[in-house]
């Protein structure tokens, strides 16, 4: 059809000369009135044409390649809007991957909206009573993770077993990879050893063996046979084990306690039932439990959360203030974005307007300018998927042990299209911008003005204003956010742990229990460990229950002598510690009153104690805790009475950003407690060479060939581990302020640079007319000034009513900090007035002569 | 041509040049440049059309389907593209004749209320 226009339209017009020379017309004048009365042949042909294509597509194609030529004749504009994006979408692609892998992604098992927890740890005999009588639940079961030795490979490591009952791996609803989970039946007192092994554990010690079912494997001396692997994607909720088995199995004695409330449990909720029922009846049972076992369930209350909540719980808080940071460090980034297309708008706006004077319609002007404006929050976008990327990974990397789900987090489409959704917005929001003026614009007006102009057009100049204004008061937000996280980081540090930790390593051993069931042979192997280690040159050991800030205590309720008798169930309770060898030496920890142990202080000897100055201040704050005699609330037996004969100073044990306990310290060799079979060695080397840790082990090898060794730490180590989190949190929120500050002072040196670029002319006239260098100054820093002013008020009152959300995550700071909020104004301050200042000299070396003639 | 003839001349509005072209057909098959002197012819040379906006036009009621054409021999032998009215554009003539009656006879009233 088309291809035959040319011909057709030949054919036309020799058609009309023809009939021209039949009305008298000259050849030549007959052809020329034919052509001339068929018009231009060259429109109708394109005209026609467009009859058939699509030209929308066409004219998109057109468009972006207009855009791109523009872009790249502005390479300075481009480079600044798509890296003003890139960082701001960047940054929110990676926080909103770790924050949609940590508090949107429910927990990795069936129906995990289902699942529940008891806050509280409970025993066996109680899971058990409750299974049978809750109406709520559908299921439920407990895991207590202990550490065994297992002497399958070339040499004893310590394994991770989960001592559970049948209900658990039921509840959680995961299959296993090979083989079958422990049947109801099989979890009896003297049912028979059968292990689930974890995949990581069929891999490193079974091979990967996919005959592995029915093999032996040896923990703590007994033979258990594997009937089962779970798959790799399975983790217990909060602590991972390496081997399962029936807790009535692995550890008959602990089994049937029900004072011992050591299981964390998980329960499923029948779909008919909601968490406030169930807690309801819980309470329900509480009662039932506590009058029937008063010695030991008096004091009972069951705290039911469900099972993401539980998991996400104490690092919810802190992502949500990073997530509100990114938020507002996008917010930055797109007044940037828009403040620059503002300025192409007024740039651009005489091409526009003569562009719509010439007959171009809206329609197709707004399709340009978005366009554009789209092409740039494509490419930012795409740049920002880049900074995410390695965002994420950065992230990963610095992530502290404990958001130890952070592992599986990696960039999903959810955040592919979240980051396209927000990059393609901004821009057609903000792509808006400039025919929005040039269409409210009056043609005539706007020629004229491309004259000369002597004043900045003031529309524009205010809304810039405004954007330049948030874009101070949110990093003014921002940064005392940051300010006050740091500050808070740095009072914790400078928090006195209780003991000197440079130079100390500790190690964990556990004994035996075939072998070392008895308590003389556990203080024989003691005794001989650390004389040997002391006779290493330079090396001072000793050793502890558990080490500080190693995440592990014991507490047991106690009775003071002569005091009035305290209800059964209802006795203080007190962190206890046994150690050996000079453990308060070695750690540097400081003794406050009456005299350290000794070597006397052993079995045989009358029973003593040292207790820490937190005990005093809590137990003994009217008499003189030296000489008091204190005994174990559930002695068997005659009480065995303690005298206290010493007060160490108090040791931050559990995190440094938590209250110190009350402590007991006793004497290994006088412990009646033989399932204590653990301890960690606390070792300090005059320098800690790296050969250390390879001597100690020597050492006890030499003793025991078969002890597991774990947890090799230097003790600086701990402490780095213990303020992971804090670090975590202000190391980002400390980068998003300084991104945050980096925009904002591009943004406002751009806003300020243009601004000043505008007023060449009128500066010109003014130099001119007389006015000195000063007055320039005066005259550009004034509009800097006014802005500094504004945001930075509208930015204290907005941290003044934001802060306070993260006031969980501030340790000993307000959240209204003056100095803080003093130090962040005059900061953003100065960078105001130094990104006004370069625009400013650059304006006053303005020769008038050139100025005048400046458009 | 003088100015005042031109004046006295009215530039086709788009939509009007597809319904006269559809008119034109009514009578027969005819190819471009009869169509466009039978135009002039029909309005006595008071609606100019600038021959070539013709063209866009055909192709555009071909593609609606309200015409087709076929390749044949026109006098003294030379080959032409002869367009036919379909009946699909005869039911769209229809309708838009009836719509510019209703229009130019409420335009009428309005300029002659006395009659």
């Amino acid at each position: 059809m088309l291809e035959d226009l040319d011909r057709d339209i030949r054919d036309h017009i020799e058609r009309e000369t023809e009939d021209n020379i039949a009305l008298g017309m000259a050849p030549e004048e007959a052809r020329y009135a034919a052509v001339r009365k068929f018009g231009n042949v060259t429109r109708m042909k394109e005209e026609t044409r467009e009859v058939w294509s699509f030209v929308w597509l066409e004219q998109l194609l057109q468009d972006i390649r207009l855009g791109f030529r523009m872009l790249r004749k502005s390479p300075g504009f481009t480079a600044v809007a798509i890296l003003t994006l890139a960082l701001g979408i960047g940054a929110n692609t990676a926080i909103f991957s770790v924050i949609n892998g940590v508090l949107l992604s429910p927990p990795p098992y069936k129906n995990p909206q289902q699942l529940i927890v008891m806050k509280q740890n409970d025993s066996l005999p109680n899971v058990t009573d409750i299974q049978k009588q809750a109406q709520a639940f559908s299921q439920g079961g407990g895991i207590n993770v202990m550490p065994m030795e297992y002497t399958g490979g070339t040499e004893p490591v310590q394994v991770r077993i989960g001592l559970v009952n049948a209900g658990f791996l039921e509840t959680l609803g995961v299959q296993p990879m090979l083989g079958r989970i422990i049947s109801p039946g099989e979890d009896v007192r003297g049912g028979p050893r059968f292990a689930v092994v974890s995949y990581p554990f069929w891999q490193t010690y079974l091979g990967s063996d996919p005959q592995a079912m029915n093999k032996e494997v040896l923990l703590d001396g007994n033979s258990y046979t594997v009937i089962g692997v779970m798959p790799a994607s399975f983790v217990p909720p909060v602590e991972h084990a390496d081997v399962f088995v029936s807790l009535w199995v692995g550890y008959p004695g602990a089994a049937a306690y029900r004072g011992v409330h050591f299981m964390h449990t998980y329960w499923r909720l029948k779909p008919s039932f909601t968490l406030a029922q169930a807690q309801q009846e819980m309470a329900t049972i509480d009662h039932w439990l506590a009058e029937r076992y008063p010695a030991e369930e008096k004091e009972r209350k069951t705290h039911l959360v469900s099972l993401h909540e539980w998991l996400v719980g104490d690092v919810r808080p802190a992502l949500l203030v990073l997530f509100g940071a990114v938020g507002l460090v996008l917010l930055i980034a797109c007044a940037n974005f828009a403040s620059l297309l503002m300025v192409r708008a007024f740039a651009g706006r005489q091409e526009l307007v003569i562009r719509a004077a010439l007959g171009a319609g809206r329609g197709r002007l707004i399709r340009k300018a978005l366009t554009e404006s789209v092409l740039l929050s494509v490419l930012g976008g795409a740049a920002g998927l880049l900074f995410a990327q390695w965002g994420t990974s950065m992230l990963l990397a610095l992530k502290p042990e404990k958001l130890a789900r952070l592992s599986g987090i990696h960039m999903d489409t959810r955040v592919l299209l979240f980051v396209l959704v927000v990059s393609v917005l901004t821009g057609i929001v903000f792509g808006m911008a400039p025919v929005w003026i040039a269409a409210r614009a009056d043609v005539a007006e706007a020629l004229k003005e491309s004259g000369r102009s002597t004043t900045a057009s003031t529309r524009g100049h205010s809304i810039r204003g405004i954007l330049v204004t948030s874009e101070l008061a949110v990093a003014l937000v921002l940064l005392v956010g940051a300010g006050l996280l740091i500050k808070g980081f740095s009072r914790l540090r400078s928090m006195n742990p209780g003991f000197n930790s440079a130079n100390v390593m500790t190690m964990y051993l556990q004994l035996p229990a075939t072998r070392y069931g008895e308590i003389p042979k556990q203080t024989q192997f003691r005794r001989e460990l650390l004389t040997r280690l002391n006779f290493l040159p330079g090396v001072q050991a000793a050793m502890v229950t558990d080490i500080p800030l190693g995440g592990n205590y014991v507490d047991h309720s106690f009775v003071i002598d002569g005091r009035p008798p305290v209800a059964v169930g209802a006795e203080p309770e007190v962190q206890t510690l046994s150690v050996m060898g000079n453990y308060f030496q070695v750690m540097q920890i400081p003794l406050r009153a009456g005299r350290d142990f000794t070597a006397l202080d052993r079995e045989g000897q009358p029973l003593v104690a040292i207790v820490n100055e937190q005990m005093v201040r809590e137990f003994f704050s009217r008499e003189n805790p030296l000489g008091a005699r204190i005994h174990w609330a559930r002695d068997e037996g005659p009480p065995h009475w303690m005298t206290i004969i010493g007060v160490v100073g108090d040791v931050k044990h559990s995190g440094l950003n938590q209250p110190t306990d009350s402590a007991v310290y006793t004497p290994f060799s006088q412990s009646d407690e033989a399932w204590r079979r653990f301890m960690t060695l606390a070792i300090r080397a005059r320098d800690a060479s790296p050969g250390l840790v390879e001597e100690v082990k020597r050492q006890i090898w030499s003793l025991d060939g078969q002890i597991p060794v774990g947890d090799v730490h230097a003790m600086d180590e701990l402490i780095a581990v213990s303020l992971a989190q804090q670090r975590f949190n202000m190391l980002l929120l400390g980068l998003f302020a300084a991104l945050a500050l980096i925009l904002a002072a591009v943004g406002i040196y751009g806003a300020m640079a243009y601004a000043a670029n505008q007023r060449t002319h009128e500066i010109g006239i003014r130099t001119a007319l007389g006015a000195q260098r000063r007055d320039v100054l005066r005259l550009v820093m004034r509009d800097g000034a006014r802005i500094a002013l504004f945001g930075i008020a509208s930015g204290i009152a907005g941290a003044l009513a934001l802060t306070h959300l993260m006031a969980s995550l501030l340790f000993e700071v307000k959240p209204t900090d003056p100095a803080t909020f003093a130090g962040v104004a005059i900061l953003l301050a100065f960078v105001v007035l130094a990104a006004c200042y370069i625009p400013a000299r650059r304006a006053m070396r303005v020769d008038p002569m050139v100025a005048l003639r400046y458009e | 041509m003088s100015t005042k003839e031109q004046a006295d001349r009215i530039e086709l509005l788009q939509g009007t040049l597809d319904v006269l072209i559809l008119r034109t057909l009514l009578l027969g098959p005819a190819h471009g440049h009869a169509i466009a002197k039978a135009i002039e012819f029909n309005s006595d040379d008071v609606l100019q059309v600038e021959q070539g906006s013709l063209y866009p036009a055909l192709h555009r009621l071909i593609k609606r389907g309200w015409i087709s054409f076929e390749d044949g021999a026109s006098e003294n032998n030379r080959r032409a593209k002869f367009y036919r009215l379909t009946p699909k554009g005869r039911r769209q003539l229809a309708a838009e004749t009836s719509k510019w009656d209703k229009l130019a006879a409420a335009i009428a009233r309005i300029l002659r209320p006395a009659g």
